[in-house]
């Protein structure tokens, strides 16, 4: 199954260019093609692609942190690039395309990178959602799940599913263990504790 | 060499060369140290233990996929509870209080606001171990032994009739998940600190309680519970 892919570039004949080069490997289904950046992350939210090409001036370094913070996105960065660009910015990519590679060369790196993401576990964000500290603080506070439901405004079933989840990301199962863990990361105070 | 089964003919020092957890558990039959290349059939009829019971144990211990089947019915309930009664020894007197003066050395030099929480998750912790083991010594295992007396014709009535064995189950899973969450703790969240050595010792530690405890409770749910459920059948068909 051919990788999706999302193209940002400004240059129409560069863009037309990557999405030939791109769809004829037969490796890369174009979902969207843009000239613009300013609903570039809307549309990367909405279509997941495996790949975003995107030239470096489109978007800034806490672009790819928003995405990672927003989803459980496995959508690689690949910038494209014919002008200077700083290494500071060049470093939030995970390849980066020159103008005058080959197409050989493009489709080694591309190859390689798309390797690289299969071997990855599906799941490798631990960290808690913003719910599930939500849910985590009322916890270990002493509130029961029904207590947690109400608090939330969600339903129990929902709570349970949080606590799963919390269990199963942190590797902690008993409420004093979660309280520790609270402790530690400063998610809740001595105060509110009592 | 773990997963191999360990037999008669061995030498008592090779047991302890392949696996050295189980020089804990040669103690719980009162073997010391110092046996020379005796096999282990030989020290065992020098003490008055049976072979086969000496070796279902250490099976059990050193291979977490042996399974006692037919050897079962050949077990000495007595002998067994002697063995169980021996290690919660072992863990009152010995471990239980390494780990704390280790872990009370540790929190001791540790500056951080979560430090009285995680004294209290450990002394909570350490506090239903404790009265796991004593509830076992003060109720089920005498709940035993009088079953014990019951089929061997001593006739007892203590009204404790309607206490099944079913109720020794239950009860493990609760401190195996506090260990586990004890360990993580150690491992993954606490932030680092200068005494690492120490921390790793603690964790090493915990690593082996945990898996002592497992055995424990494999042996109490595996071996004990179905050899009482038979004799409660026995007594009351």
């Amino acid at each position: 199954m051919p990788a999706s892919a999302i193209i940002a570039e400004h240059s129409e004949i560069i863009r037309k260019g990557m999405v030939q080069l791109l769809e004829s490997s037969g490796l890369f289904a174009i979902v969207r093609e843009t000239p613009c950046s300013a609903s570039l992350y809307d549309q990367v939210r909405r279509h997941q692609p495996d790949i975003l090409f995107v030239n470096p001036a489109m978007i800034d370094g806490a672009f790819r942190d928003k995405l990672k913070k927003t989803q459980e996105l496995q959508t690689r960065l690949a910038a494209i690039v014919y002008s200077l660009h700083d290494e500071s910015t060049l470093k939030v990519f995970d390849e980066v395309i020159l103008v005058n590679d080959s197409r050989a060369k493009i489709l080694r790196k591309l190859n390689a990178l798309m390797k690289e993401k299969a071997q990855e576990p599906a799941n490798t964000d631990l960290s808690l959602t913003a719910r599930e500290v939500d849910v985590l603080k009322l916890l270990v506070k002493g509130m029961s799940n029904k207590e947690i439901s109400s608090g939330l405004f969600i339903s129990t079933h929902t709570v349970m599913t949080h606590r799963k989840n919390i269990t199963q990301k942190l590797n902690i199962k008993s409420v004093a263990g979660l309280t520790v863990y609270a402790m530690l990361n400063s998610l809740i105070s001595l105060e509110e504790l009592d | 060499m773990k997963e191999s089964i360990i037999t008669g003919s061995m030498k008592m020092a090779a047991l302890v060369a392949a696996d050295p957890r189980s020089m804990v558990l040669i103690t719980r039959f009162g073997i010391d140290l110092g046996f020379g290349d005796k096999t282990i059939k030989q020290i065992c009829q020098e003490k008055n233990i049976q072979t086969d019971f000496f070796l279902l144990m250490v099976n059990i211990f050193l291979s977490s996929t042996f399974f006692p089947n037919q050897k079962l019915k050949n077990v000495d309930v007595k002998l067994l509870l002697t063995y169980l009664a021996n290690s919660h020894e072992y863990y009152i007197r010995e471990k239980i209080p390494l780990i704390q003066a280790m872990f009370g050395n540790y929190l001791g030099r540790m500056d951080h606001p979560a430090k009285p929480q995680l004294q209290t998750f450990f002394d909570e912790y350490i506090q239903e171990v404790i009265e796991h083991i004593e509830y076992e010594e003060q109720v089920a295992f005498p709940y035993v032994s009088n079953l014990l007396a019951s089929s061997e014709g001593v006739a007892v009535n203590d009204g404790r009739e309607s206490y099944g064995i079913r109720i020794f189950e239950e009860r493990h899973t609760n401190i195996e998940d506090k260990l586990s969450d004890l360990k993580n703790l150690l491992i993954k969240y606490l932030p680092p600190s200068s005494d690492r050595f120490l921390r790793i010792r603690i964790i090493n530690e915990l690593f082996d309680l945990e898996q002592d405890l497992g055995n424990h409770a494999r042996l109490e749910d595996q071996v004990l519970i179905p050899l009482v459920e038979q004799m409660e059948k026995q007594l009351n068909p």
